[in-house]
């Protein structure tokens, strides 16, 4: 079966400093994947090289089988992969309904368009609404997207993200700084808008990860440690001593809360 | 070959003029983020304030007095002016910088009139240095050059062995790191952008006389220098070095160089040539002879 | 939804733009109001197309007047191709030939400068119009040198009755080309690309993650805007009949950034108002004094740092209070604040004045002010000038307070009736 995303024997480097040292990763079509190390590990900067805001030092990726390295991100984009940004990264001076859009025109076909009106797009206005709808903030649409509360923010950081309705989606901490009845509806909204698609996701809350994952990796000083189910990962014993320790029990403590 | 000789040394002094220019500009950039649009201004006043201490006490005054007073309204600006507008960006800052050179430009004209003053440079350094068979040095240009050479390795010594100039090194580059230190260090800030003003001003001081002084010549140079720091990679004091060098002697070589291509002089086309320079450049290597930073 | 009342709220301003074009010979006639309001609509359209960079496009340009400028030069050589009865175009379709040139001379430059953004694109820009000027001067055969290259707007048949001789025709032909630019430019706003050009200004990282090439966006926002801007400098060739190298050099491209500056860059309409108080200083206050560039720059350095969305977001401000009706208690400070400012500014004129006469040789040192004299050489009236100059600042100061706490409590007050 043909992967969605492939990284062969993928290296990078800022200066002398080597920061991923050979990661080799099958995602497939259609799963959801999540990544999990401790903090540096380099999960988002995986992300970066793989959404092209870095350029990789060594090594391969592809996106369904067509290699991407070192493409530039908004070509990438168009190859339909899309990501949202850990630190979260809007357009602070536009409403959400902008914001929502901006992630809609160019996969709608309507690229650098001087000749159409925006106001009279149906189909873009019809996607903006129903992704505003889905993401909860239908009713702030008129909203500058920088005076939002934080976790609305992250919330339209994903709107945007999957706005354009990409085959793959890359989503790094989308519950980050999140309260427990926020984190369990971003759950829920990310389990609908990724139904049908293939999904990477950075995620440090392990209630999250083993509720959401098909498939695990764990990222530890930018190698790769392991990958596998849930269950495969939670008894691997490399996993267990290298890193899941501390892990271990705060991912029992948030099943317990799942439970 | 003696043609070729001076003129090299020329363009040498006058691309040392420049990096003078340059270097300040470059130090400011990195530092605080703002590109001073008025640098070129600062020469200018640099030229008129030696221009009115020699006139009442003579050239050697002039140098020391001059430049301390540009780097001393180099810092009121900072401390009065760019500050107010740093919570609006670095085109704001920009912006006021603009500002700054159409008033500074206007002041002149309301001070000094609109023709070139007699600022000329002084008895003593006036007279040839050297001749080679029939070509003869001015002492004024090897002056230029001792000037520049011991400035810039005065600022060299103070970057690289006192401790402002140890942060000011960390800004170049670790620009993103120091930037957040160097928001709580306000006074390097006035400092540098001080220090950036001055380094212009006696600039003006040994170019005024050795060119001409009027209000045009910020606007002339003003360009050119913005030029070497997008040639020369912005940010990069190295990069500004060696393109001021590069511009300095191209300027020198086609104005003095009577061949013809086409019809057109080759002096002719000397004003056009750092433009072009810049946008050859930019086609082939957007981030400048040795710049790290894409725009 | 709410999209009704908006639009005709956008017919009512349109309308009322078009009928002010209309009647503005009526309301200020006169030849001297004739010549400033054609050189308005020039400058209007001009700093519109400079807005698409600057406030649209987060372009900092320091060379726009490439693009009018030898769209303008195209446009003379036109006309005088015209006259010589080469080829036949009506006059008032002559500002199509600028357009065409400005946005080929964009797509040209336009590859270049907008390879990199921000603060070099703006460095690139300078470079480009301080490259384009010295070309100017080196090839006299097109462009005339120094003293240009003059033309005659009454060539060949006149036009459904129109030969362009009289200046009102001209400024109805200016106002027709401004409004039907004006209209172009705001529909260009709502375009995908204009759309995405906010977006590039605002965020041009996460442009490139929802699928825009950010060099591509400012490349076809900056040529679309060297179109306008063709247009605009066509017009001027048509209006002044001379085309010279003043009309490509920074000296222009300076001029359109402050004009547009001064209006308000986050605002659509805001560069008009920009060029109408420009042209009004151009115009109306070279004619008094030397000096008027120094107010010029002063005015523009007061707006950088104390107002930098321009006077169009002064008076955008003032709706919601006027809105709530709470402007009389704003009146008596305003009105305080203004007086000191007068105060201020007279004392500053008083001691630049002085200067000035001091200076230049050619004039007397004595300055007729207000039907009294002063001699610059004594001391009593730069004393006096300085004095006024101080006093008006320092109650400027206490005024500039006042206001701002009558302000801060009526938004206040005002925000908490809105959550209430
Ligand atoms: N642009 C950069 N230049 C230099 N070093 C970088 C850069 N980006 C990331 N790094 C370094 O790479 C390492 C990995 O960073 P990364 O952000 O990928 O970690 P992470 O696994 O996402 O951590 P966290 O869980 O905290 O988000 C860190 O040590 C970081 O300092
Ligand atoms: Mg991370």
């Amino acid at each position: 079966m043909k992967s969605a995303i492939e990284l062969r024997d993928v290296h990078k480097s800022f200066g002398t400093t080597k920061i991923i040292f050979g990661v080799s990763l099958q995602i497939r079509e259609g799963e959801r994947h999540a990544i999990i190390g401790p903090n540096g590990a380099g999960k988002s900067t995986l992300f970066n090289l793989i959404s092209g805001r870095y350029e990789v030092s060594a090594g391969r990726i592809l996106l369904h089988g067509a290699d991407i390295t070192n493409l530039q991100p908004f070509e990438i984009n168009r190859k339909g992969l899309s990501r949202s940004f850990q630190v979260t990264n809007i357009f602070h001076n536009m409403s959400v309904y902008e914001n929502v859009r901006c992630g809609v025109l160019w996969p709608a076909g309507y690229r650098y368009s001087f000749w159409h009106r925006v106001g009279g797009l149906r189909d873009v206005r019809q996607r903006a609404e129903e992704v505003m709808e889905r993401i909860g903030l239908a009713r702030r649409r008129n909203t500058l997207a920088g005076t939002l509360t934080y976790a609305e923010q992250r919330a339209l950081e994903i709107g945007v993200t999957i706005a354009g309705g990409a085959s793959v989606v890359l989503l790094d901490e989308p519950t980050a700084g999140m309260s427990r009845t926020e984190t369990a509806q971003v759950v829920e909204l990310i389990r609908s808008v990724t139904e049908g698609r293939t999904l990477v996701m950075v995620e440090h809350h392990m209630g999250v990860v083993f509720n959401l994952a098909d498939r695990i990796s764990v990222l530890v000083y930018g190698e790769l440690l392991a990958t596998g189910t849930p269950e495969e990962i939670r008894a691997n014993p490399a996993v267990q001593e290298a890193y899941l320790g501390a892990l271990h029990k705060e991912a029992a403590r948030a099943d317990g809360s799942h439970a | 070959m003696e043609f070729f000789l001076v003129q090299t040394l020329n363009g040498i002094s006058y691309g040392l003029l420049l990096f003078m220019l340059s270097s300040g500009l470059t130090l400011v950039f990195s530092l605080m983020g703002v590109l001073n649009f008025a640098h070129a201004s600062f020469y200018m006043l640099g030229a008129y304030f030696a221009f009115q201490v020699s006139a009442k006490i003579g050239f050697w005054p002039a140098l020391v007095a001059a430049p301390l007073l540009v780097g001393a309204i180099g810092m009121l600006v900072e401390r009065w002016g760019l500050r107010q507008v740093h919570k609006h960006g670095h085109v704001a800052e920009l912006l006021f910088t603009f500002g700054l050179a159409y008033l500074i430009e206007e002041a002149v004209h309301l001070i000094w009139g609109r023709s070139a003053v007699e600022y000329r440079v002084p008895a003593e350094l006036d007279g040839p240095l050297f001749r080679i068979i029939g070509s003869q040095y001015p002492i004024y240009r090897g002056f230029m050059m001792l000037v520049s050479v011991t400035v810039l390795v005065t600022i060299w010594l103070a970057l690289t062995r006192t401790r402002i100039g140890l942060v000011i090194q960390a800004a170049l580059t670790h620009p993103q790191t120091v930037e957040a230190l160097g928001h709580n260090v306000p006074r390097v800030f006035m400092l540098v952008f001080g220090g950036g003003c001055a380094l212009a001003g006696l600039a003006g001081v040994i170019g005024g006389n050795a060119f001409v002084t009027e209000p045009g010549m910020a606007a002339a140079v003003g360009p050119i220098i913005f030029v070497i720091v997008v040639v020369g990679g912005m940010g990069s004091l190295a990069g500004a070095f060696v393109a001021s060098l590069l511009i300095g002697c191209m300027q020198t070589f086609a104005v003095s160089l009577d061949w013809s291509l086409a019809g057109i002089k080759i002096s002719q086309v000397a004003p056009v040539l750092p433009y072009l320079l810049m946008v050859l450049l930019l086609i082939f290597r957007p981030k400048g002879l040795m710049g790290t930073r894409e725009g | 939804m709410t999209y009704q009342p908006l639009n005709l709220g956008r017919w009512i301003i349109w309308g009322g733009a078009a009928l002010l074009f209309a009647a503005a010979p009526h309301l200020f006639p006169g030849g001297f109001a004739l010549t400033m309001l054609t050189q308005m609509g020039v400058m209007i359209l001009f700093a519109l197309s400079y807005n698409m960079l600057l406030g649209q496009g987060g372009m900092l340009s320091f060379g726009h007047a490439v693009y009018s400028g030898l769209g303008a030069y195209v446009t003379v050589h036109a006309l005088n191709q015209i006259g010589a009865g080469t080829f036949y175009l009506p006059v008032p379709l002559l500002p199509l030939v600028g357009g065409i040139a400005g946005l080929a001379f964009g797509l040209l430059f336009g590859y270049v400068t907008t390879k990199r953004a921000g603060t070099t694109f703006a460095l690139i820009s300078l470079g480009i119009g301080e490259m384009v000027f010295a070309c100017v001067l080196m090839f006299p055969g097109f462009f005339g040198g120094e003293a240009g290259i003059s033309t005659n707007r009454m060539v060949g048949q006149p036009f459904l009755g129109l030969t362009f001789g009289p200046g009102i025709q001209v400024y109805y032909l200016v106002a027709l080309w401004c409004f039907l630019g004006m209209a172009g430019m705001f529909a260009l706003t709502q375009t995908p690309l204009g759309r995405m050009a906010n977006a590039v200004r605002d965020n041009p990282e996460r442009a490139e993650f929802v699928g825009y090439n950010t060099r591509h966006v400012r490349f076809l926002q900056l040529v679309l805007s060297s179109f306008f801007a063709g247009v605009s400098g066509a017009l001027s060739c048509i209006n002044f009949e001379i085309v010279s190298a003043e009309n490509v050099s920074a000296i222009r491209s300076g001029g359109v950034l402050l004009a547009t500056f001064i209006g308000g860059v986050p605002f659509f309409f805001g560069p008009v108002i920009g060029a109408i108080v420009f042209v009004f200083f151009i115009v109306a206050l070279s004619g008094f004094t030397k000096a008027w560039l120094l107010y010029l720059g002063l005015f523009f350095v007061l707006i950088v740092v104390y107002a930098p969305g321009g006077i169009a977001s002064l008076i955008l401000m003032q709706f919601p209070v006027i809105r709530a009706g709470r402007w009389r208690e704003l009146a008596l400070p305003y009105a305080l604040a203004a007086l000191a400012g007068l105060v201020a500014l007279a004392g500053l004129i008083g001691l630049v004045e002085m200067v000035y006469r001091l200076s230049d040789q050619g004039v007397s040192t004595v300055l007729q002010l207000l039907g009294m004299s002063f001699d610059a050489r004594s001391a009593p009236p730069w004393i006096a000038f300085g004095a006024i100059l101080a006093a008006g600042l320092a109650s400027l100061r206490a005024a500039a307070r006042r206001v701002g706490e009558r302000w801060g409590a009526i938004q206040l007050e005002l925000q908490a009736q809105a959550a209430a």
